[in-house]
Parts: C-alpha cells; sequence; structure tokens
C-alpha cells in the first residue's frame, strides 16, 4: 500500500512532460535577454547578485510552497518568522563578534560563525513554529479565511514582541571577515558573501529534493500534498507530519531571515514583511505546492529584480508583479503548479 | 392585499414582511439616533479631537462596510482594499497640489479620476487572480497593495515620497474660510467639511445596503455560501464577484477622496500602509462580517481606540516610571491590537452585531416556541 502511495507521488513530480520541457527551455532562455542593452561584465555581475538573491529568496518561499501545498494553509506568519530568525542570528553574531570570531582572518571562524549563527536561527524558528502550529493554527484547518487571520494576527503579535526584546530601528550587521568584500575574476566583480549565499541556497535545495525524493518521510509529505485522507487511511499520524512541515518551513524562514540580514548588511523589524511579499510571488508564479517551481521562481525575481534594478530602478519590484501578471495569464495555476 | 400569496417567490415574501416592519424595527431607531448624534456632535462638543475621531469613524465605518461587502458578503480576502482608499485620497490631494491653486472642479474631478482609476485597476486584479481561487486573490492583491505603496513612496515627482502631500480646498471648505456664527458655534471650514463628509458618507453608506440587498447582493451571498450550486443555478459566478469587488472598491475610493478632504494632508503610510488595511479588516471582524452595520461599531471601536490608547503609554510611564519593560511594552499598542485580533477570531469569529443577532433570533424562537 505504501508503494502506491509512492507512485503517486512520483508521478505527479516526475515525468517528462514536452509541455514542461518547453516551460523549462523558455525560463531559462529568456534571461540572456537583457544581453542586448547590459555589457557581459556588467551582466555577470548582476546575475551572480541575482542568484544570489534568488537563493535568498527560496529559502523563504520553500516552506511557504510546501505549507501550502501540504496543509492548504497560507501562513503570513512566515515574514515573521523569517525576521525572527534574522535577529537572533544577529545577536548571536553580536556575540561572537566580542569573542573576536567575526574580525577574526581565519576561514574557519567565519565559517564557523554563519554556520553557528543559521544553526541558533533554525532553532529558535522552529520552535516559532511548532508552537504557532500546535496553538493557533491548528484550531483553523479547513477555514482559509481564519487561517489568514490567525497567522496575520500571530505576525504582528512575534514582530512587535521582536520591537520589545531588541529594537524597533535599523542596526548595521558585521560580515565575517572571510566573507567580506569580492573577488575580481577577470574584470567581473563577485560579492564574497553572494557566493556564500549561493552555495547555501543550493545546500538547503538538494536538502529538501532529497529529503522529498529520497526518504519515506519526503514520501509521505508529497503523498500527502496530493491526497491528506488517503494518507490517513494508510495510517499516518497527518497531524504530526502537519506540525512537522511547519516547524521545517518556519526553520528554512529563520535561516533565510539570517542570511538575508548579513547579505544587505542591515536589519530591522519590517523586513519579514518586505520578503514575505517576495516570497509569496514566487510562490505564486512557481506553482503553489511546487518546491521545484518556487526555486525556478525564485530565481527568476532574484534576477528580474537586478536586472531592471540597474536600467530602472524604481521599476525593481514592479518587474516582479509584470512577471507573476504575464505568468498567470499564461498559466493560471503559476509554472508547476497542478491543473 | 395579495389574494394568491402562492405566486409570490420567497424573495417577495421577505420584502414584504420586512415592508409591513419597516417603521416598528429598534434597529431604525437606533440608526436615527447615531445619525442625530453625529449631526448635532460637533455643535454640542465643540473639540476638535472628537470632531477629528467622529470623522475618522464616518469615514472608515464607509471603507470597512465597502470592505464587508467583498469579505462577509462575496467571501474573498483582499488585502488591496486600503490601497484602492489610497488612490482615492492620492487623486484629490495630487489634483488640487498640482493645479497650483484649488478649484471647485478639483473636487468632482478628483472623484471622477478615483472612480475612474480604482475601477479599472479593480477589475484589471480580479481578472488576474479571481480566476483561479479565492486564495489566490489574496495573495496577488497583497503584491499589489505593496506595489502601489511603493509607486507611492518611490515616484517622487509626482507624489513626493514620504513627505507626503499636503493641499488646500477650495472655497467653504478652505480651513481658513469662516461665516461667522451660527446658533452660537463658530461655522467655519473644518464645519462645513465635517457636513459634506457626514452627508457623503452616509450616501455611500446607503449605497452600499441597497447594493446588498439588490437581486446581485443575493446572487452575492448565493456565491459566498455555495458557488458551485450558484453556478448550477445559472449565475455566472466569476462576473458577480468581479462586480462586488469593483463596487467595494470604488466605494472605498470616493471614502479616500473625504478622508484626504478632513485630513488636507496624505502621505503613503496613512492612506497606503499594511497597517492601515489591517485596522479596517479588524474593524469588519469586530464589528461582525457580513453584516455591514457592523462596521459602524467595529470602525467605533478601532478608531477611539486608536484616538486615546497612546494615553496608555503615559499613564505606564507614571504609575511605573522605574519599569523599562513596562514602558516598552505599553509603547507596542500594535501588540495588543494583534491579541485582539486573535481572541476575536477564535472566540468571537461572528462579531458584535452577528453575536448580537443570533441572540435576538434565539429569544425569538424561545418565543414562539412558548407561544405554541
Amino acid at each position: 500500500m505504501t508503494s502506491q502511495a509512492a507512485t503517486v507521488g512520483l508521478q505527479a513530480q516526475g515525468g517528462t512532460d514536452p509541455r514542461r520541457l518547453g516551460v523549462w527551455i523558455v525560463s531559462v532562455g529568456i534571461w540572456f535577454l537583457p544581453l542586448l542593452w547590459i555589457d557581459p561584465t556588467t551582466y555577470m555581475v548582476l546575475t551572480v547578485a541575482g542568484l544570489a538573491m534568488g537563493m535568498l529568496i527560496f529559502l523563504t518561499a520553500s516552506g511557504l510552497t510546501l505549507i501550502f501545498g501540504l496543509m492548504d494553509v497560507l501562513n503570513l506568519a512566515h515574514g515573521a518568522f523569517f525576521v525572527w530568525g534574522a535577529y537572533v542570528g544577529f545577536s548571536l553574531l553580536k556575540v561572537l563578534q566580542a569573542v573576536g570570531w567575526v574580525e577574526g582572518a581565519g576561514l574557519g571562524q567565519s565559517v564557523g560563525t554563519v554556520i553557528l549563527c543559521l544553526l541558533a536561527a533554525l532553532v529558535v524558528g522552529g520552535l516559532l513554529g511548532i508552537v504557532l502550529e500546535k496553538l493557533l493554527v491548528r484550531l483553523t484547518y479547513g477555514s482559509h479565511l481564519k487561517q489568514i487571520l490567525i497567522t496575520m494576527g500571530a505576525s504582528l503579535i512575534l514582530v512587535e514582541i521582536l520591537k520589545v526584546v531588541w529594537s524597533p530601528n535599523d542596526e548595521v550587521v558585521m560580515v565575517p571577515a572571510a566573507f567580506q568584500g569580492s573577488w575580481d575574476i577577470m574584470d567581473v566583480i563577485i560579492n564574497k558573501f553572494r557566493v556564500v549565499a549561493i552555495v547555501v541556497g543550493l545546500a538547503v535545495l538538494t536538502g529538501i529534493q532529497l529529503v522529498l525524493n529520497r526518504t519515506k518521510l519526503g514520501i509521505i509529505v508529497r503523498a500527502g500534498v496530493e491526497n491528506k485522507e488517503v494518507v490517513e487511511t494508510l495510517g499516518y499520524n497527518i497531524r504530526r507530519i502537519f506540525t512537522g512541515v511547519f516547524c521545517a518551513g518556519a526553520a528554512l524562514a529563520a535561516v533565510g531571515g539570517t542570511m538575508w540580514s548579513i547579505f544587505k548588511e542591515q536589519i530591522h523589524p519590517a523586513m519579514g514583511e518586505e520578503n514575505l511579499i517576495f516570497a509569496l510571488i514566487v510562490v505564486i508564479i512557481g506553482g503553489m505546492g511546487s518546491v521545484t517551481g518556487s526555486f525556478l521562481g525564485a530565481i527568476m525575481v532574484g534576477l528580474a529584480f537586478n536586472y531592471v534594478a540597474y536600467t530602472v530602478p524604481q521599476l525593481a519590484l514592479g518587474a516582479n508583479i509584470m512577471i507573476m501578471a504575464v505568468i498567470l495569464l499564461i498559466r493560471p495555476t503559476g509554472l508547476l503548479g497542478k491543473d | 392585499m395579495d389574494k394568491q400569496p402562492m405566486q409570490l417567490t420567497p424573495v417577495q415574501l421577505e420584502r414584504l414582511a420586512l415592508r409591513r416592519v419597516r417603521f416598528t424595527r429598534p434597529a431604525l431607531w437606533v440608526q436615527l439616533v447615531l445619525l442625530a448624534c453625529l449631526i448635532v456632535g460637533p455643535v454640542v462638543l465643540p473639540s476638535f479631537r472628537v470632531m477629528d475621531v467622529m470623522t475618522k469613524v464616518m469615514i472608515f465605518a464607509v471603507v470597512a462596510a465597502s470592505y464587508d461587502l467583498i469579505l462577509g458578503y462575496t467571501g474573498i480576502l483582499s488585502l488591496a482594499h486600503v490601497t484602492f482608499f489610497g488612490i482615492g485620497a492620492y487623486s484629490l490631494a495630487l489634483i488640487t497640489f498640482h493645479s497650483g491653486h484649488p478649484a471647485w472642479y478639483h473636487l468632482f474631478l478628483a472623484m471622477a479620476l478615483a472612480v475612474g482609476l480604482s475601477g479599472v485597476l479593480a477589475v484589471a486584479l480580479a481578472f488576474f487572480s479571481l480566476r483561479v481561487k479565492a486564495i489566490f486573490f489574496t495573495m496577488m492583491s497583497l503584491a499589489f497593495a505593496e506595489f502601489i505603496f511603493i509607486l507611492g513612496d518611490q515616484w517622487h515627482d509626482l507624489t513626493m515620497g514620504e513627505d507626503g502631500v499636503s493641499f488646500g480646498l477650495p472655497g467653504v471648505f478652505s480651513v481658513n474660510w469662516s461665516g461667522g456664527t451660527i446658533l452660537g458655534a463658530p461655522l467655519n471650514g473644518r464645519l462645513l467639511t465635517y457636513y459634506f463628509i457626514l452627508v457623503a458618507s452616509v450616501l455611500l453608506f446607503v449605497g452600499l445596503v441597497r447594493f446588498v440587498r439588490s437581486p446581485a447582493g443575493r446572487v452575492l451571498k448565493s456565491v459566498r455560501d455555495n458557488e458551485q450550486r450558484s453556478t448550477a443555478l445559472g449565475y455566472k459566478t466569476f462576473h458577480y464577484k468581479v462586480l462586488s469587488n469593483v463596487f467595494g472598491s470604488v466605494t472605498a475610493s470616493l471614502a479616500g477622496v473625504l478622508f484626504a478632504m478632513w485630513l488636507g494632508y496624505v502621505n503613503p503610510t496613512s492612506v497606503l500602509g499594511i497597517p492601515v488595511m489591517l485596522n479596517v479588516l479588524l474593524m469588519v471582524i469586530i464589528g461582525g462580517m457580513g453584516t455591514l452595520y457592523g462596521s459602524i461599531m467595529g470602525a467605533a471601536f478601532i478608531q477611539v481606540a486608536e484616538a486615546w490608547l497612546p494615553d496608555l503609554q503615559k499613564l505606564a510611564a507614571f504609575l511605573l516610571p522605574t519599569v523599562e519593560v513596562a514602558q516598552r511594552l505599553a509603547e507596542r499598542w500594535i501588540l495588543y491590537f494583534g491579541i485582539l485580533f486573535i481572541l476575536v477570531v477564535i472566540f468571537f469569529p461572528k462579531g458584535l452585531v452577528g453575536t448580537a443577532r443570533d441572540i435576538i433570533a434565539r429569544r425569538k424562537l424561545r418565543l414562539a416556541q412558548k407561544n405554541q
């Protein structure tokens, strides 16, 4: 019986549908278009920046899309997890700075700093996710309106508590010494931390894909996305899986928050909300419930944001909404969404 | 009168029943008393703060009621409603500001612009996102709201960015205009603006009530309760959803024009920001979704709380001068809004008016059972 659920899940995820292939080709090809008006060196710089930004948005969007796909919950508190992660990471960074790790020249110290900060964010984000799911979201399964209202209220509360615990003002975030500055490869200036962001993003993507495709837990989660009732009939406790996915999504958002704050070198309480908008656009573009789709969407949004921000700075966010509108016109369910 | 009652439809029967008790309903008296309070209010209590709160209650009651049309009567959760409100406010502000000298026709021009712009945008938004799933609309509207906010914040040549736009009103609405005294109260531009807003918001509110009771309004309720069934009955539910969305948005944009008239100043945070959207949402939830009149109570509650909650901060500073955490907590009154929000959604999902109606209905039922 389990294997049956697995094959159903596999067929929905994989399969070489020519239409999907077309989607892939178009979405890769279109990114060489800006070469027409941006010179190649700048283009490379912007591309690296865009990829890094996309990876970071993906961290937030992946959790959002999984929570939506599995639990049918639109979690508007995702931005709050993001910003809590950012502040927890920031606090640890300050502590490590006092010890001297952040300014230390060694690569090991810098890597250690980043990993420790990410772990702290991961733990706090995950805990917040569990608490929120058990306390509030659980009460509202089945009613979209209530879910949105409740998660929105929770988001308000979390951000306000954050302002009480830390401060409501902008603060500067230190970048660990080894990741400061940039490399110059044939006139292409590559910011070091952007590379770190890309590495972390790819690692998370690989991790999620491995868990989803290679483990039993992943099979159950994917089967749950397809059909919750069947998974329940097969004897799995779907509620526990809901909690787990919510926790994982929150933890990913928190990691995204820490990475984002180091990436931008600043931190402020409203950044969760701003990033939630990006993540929502990405989830819509990619198709709700599809991790690969949200990865594609995140890369698209990151790249488009950087190309447009270079050409017409004021239009940057507008461009993303335009992309979203165009994709929704062609495919109302998003790139890889279910029909 | 009607010899063949069997030929009347249930809707007509209900209308007849309503018409019979038209003047004896207690609700009518509540409405009249409320209206009378709003009319004599500024004369009896000539305090600017009270008048300010009363005006904002009127305007936000219209905004919340128009939002209730979309949320409570159609079952669509839009997060861009305040954006349309802001578009209305900015229409008036930008027209009078950029023309240099405020004139009468600017007011009408602003209203026309507000109606046109918000109508077109509401249609576009609905067309893009209502086709798929209601939840899609929520996400799209959030992105749209953010986009318009950024436009207001960044397009400096047009909107003056985050500094906002301050402008004057034409003729008798101008702050400087003064027309002596009437019944002992000074007659000035502010007072006339107040009464103009009173008349306009009552008209808008009545328009919303009429819309909800119209045949289209009935279809909307059926869409909310069971969309498949209303499709099966032959209604193009998509069209009705778009209609309700456009009607609500246009009303909100007109309320925005009124808001700009009252403040004489517009900036992105005060008319386009997400916090304002949350306030309106909270107003509808507190008053009760799908009741329209609830939005008046919700608006009154929030506006009064917003006007006097900052005093809480002073109280905290006075009572606990040494405890810093208490002061920090008192400062963050949005925190209490959030808690209230969740408590209302969980324990009080029908809001004030909805719960009151439930209680009245139950009591009537019990009376009817006793009489049998």
